[in-house]
């Protein structure tokens, strides 16, 4: 490498070198191969589809987007709506159901007052009253009051259908008419 | 159609402005059609600025089949992403960054490897009155020289970081003035300012044999 002669150069600048860097231009040659190549990428960016998990994800996230606003707003309704609205009727149905509870006890009682009376008197009322002596032999072996409860509640039923087959449902239907939105809240 | 070298700069700065605002708007125009599906405007740009961006990644990888597959992964990367290009800034502010981003991330990964591939120097530059100065004071032939001269300052950019290379590049070597260069990079003009002090030291102090 030739070694620069410092003395007669000391009008050339940084500046003056790097506007060299400015001519260092391809040919045409160059720029019609480059246009050629551009072309054919850009066709193939235009006409080229989306990876395989890319598509994937492009279906699935507008599906989980919409469920998972319909969820939200299922939620939502449950919540604001449905769930204030069973409370209350809960409530007075509760209230309702514990005085037909205190009546049914007290009718209960005073069935079992008579039936046990007739017993003691020998009477035949076995036909009509078969049912409810098997709830004071019930109430008479167990004084817990929730069994107490539930008998008189089947006791109101069966006493308004006759039909025996209704007690196992008797216990569950309260319950059952609260519906799935409730259960989903709970 | 409009090439890069026909975008040359005026002499007063009235003039300077006015050219740019047309600039600008001629590009803005162009843009426009290309999203409103006129695909085929799009080459307009291209061959518009495909010089200039050319030149800013050549000189910052020093390698002239990377800047050829930069400059078009420039041009693919804001035709794809046109459709969001608002007008807010100019569309050569615009594409200037994808090219100097993509470039960063290039340089990034290829940080172990380096390899340099020269691209020609212009007769009629080597003709010119530096170079003349230069054979004469050296005492050399003048081929020897520029190959020389090239390849020294490329060695010199390359020592450079890469963010004071760009700026350099783009204030040397394209011309740009200081504020669209602190636009582009995202920087204040003080940076810009402070980082071409910075890096015009250090070229001269690796470019010392040939400057006075």
């Amino acid at each position: 490498m030739a070694k620069p002669n410092k003395d007669s150069q000391k009008h050339i600048t940084v500046e003056d070198l790097l506007q060299l860097k400015r001519s260092e231009r391809p040919d045409e040659v160059f720029w019609g191969q480059f246009d050629r190549e551009l072309q054919q990428r850009m066709m193939q960016t235009l006409v080229k589809k989306n990876p395989l998990h890319l598509q994937v994800w492009s279906a699935l996230s507008g599906r989980l987007t919409q469920s998972i606003g319909v969820a939200c707003t299922a939620i939502f309704l449950a919540v604001m709506v449905v769930r204030p609205a069973l409370v209350g009727t809960g409530s007075s149905s509760n209230s309702r159901s514990v005085a037909q509870t205190e009546d049914t006890a007290n009718q209960a009682a005073s069935v079992a007052v008579e039936v046990s009376m007739s017993d003691l008197g020998g009477s035949s009322v076995e036909g009509s009253h078969d049912y409810s002596i098997e709830g004071i032999s019930a109430e008479v072996e167990s004084p817990d009051s929730s069994f107490t409860r539930d008998f008189a509640m089947v006791g109101f039923v069966l006493g308004l259908d006759a039909d025996y087959s209704s007690d196992a449902a008797s216990s569950r239907v309260p319950f059952g008419s609260i519906g799935v939105a409730t259960t989903l809240v709970y | 159609m409009a090439t890069s070298d026909s975008v040359t700069k005026p002499i007063f700065p009235a003039q300077e402005a006015e050219a740019e605002s047309s600039q600008r708007d001629l590009d803005w125009a162009v843009v426009q059609r290309v999203q409103s599906g006129n695909v085929g405007a799009y080459d307009q740009l291209v061959q518009k600025y495909r010089g200039k961006i050319f030149s800013i990644v050549y000189n910052m990888t020093s390698n002239r089949e990377d800047a050829s597959d930069l400059t078009q992964d420039t041009f693919i990367k804001a035709f794809q992403a046109i459709a969001r290009f608002k007008g807010k800034s100019s569309f050569f502010t615009w594409i200037y960054r994808i090219a100097i981003n993509s470039t960063m991330t290039f340089l990034k990964k290829r940080s172990r490897r380096r390899f340099i591939s020269y691209e020609n120097i212009d007769e009629e530059v080597s003709n010119s009155e530096i170079f003349e100065r230069l054979t004469a004071k050296n005492r050399t032939e003048k081929g020897a020289l520029v190959n020389e001269l090239q390849e020294k300052l490329n060695d010199a950019l390359q020592k450079l970081s890469v963010k004071h290379r760009t700026v350099v590049i783009l204030h040397e070597i394209e011309g740009l003035e200081h504020a669209e260069i602190a636009e582009i990079t995202k920087t204040s003009v003080g940076t810009v300012r402070s980082r071409l002090h910075y890096a015009k030291q250090q070229l001269q102090s690796y470019l010392k044999d040939y400057i006075g």
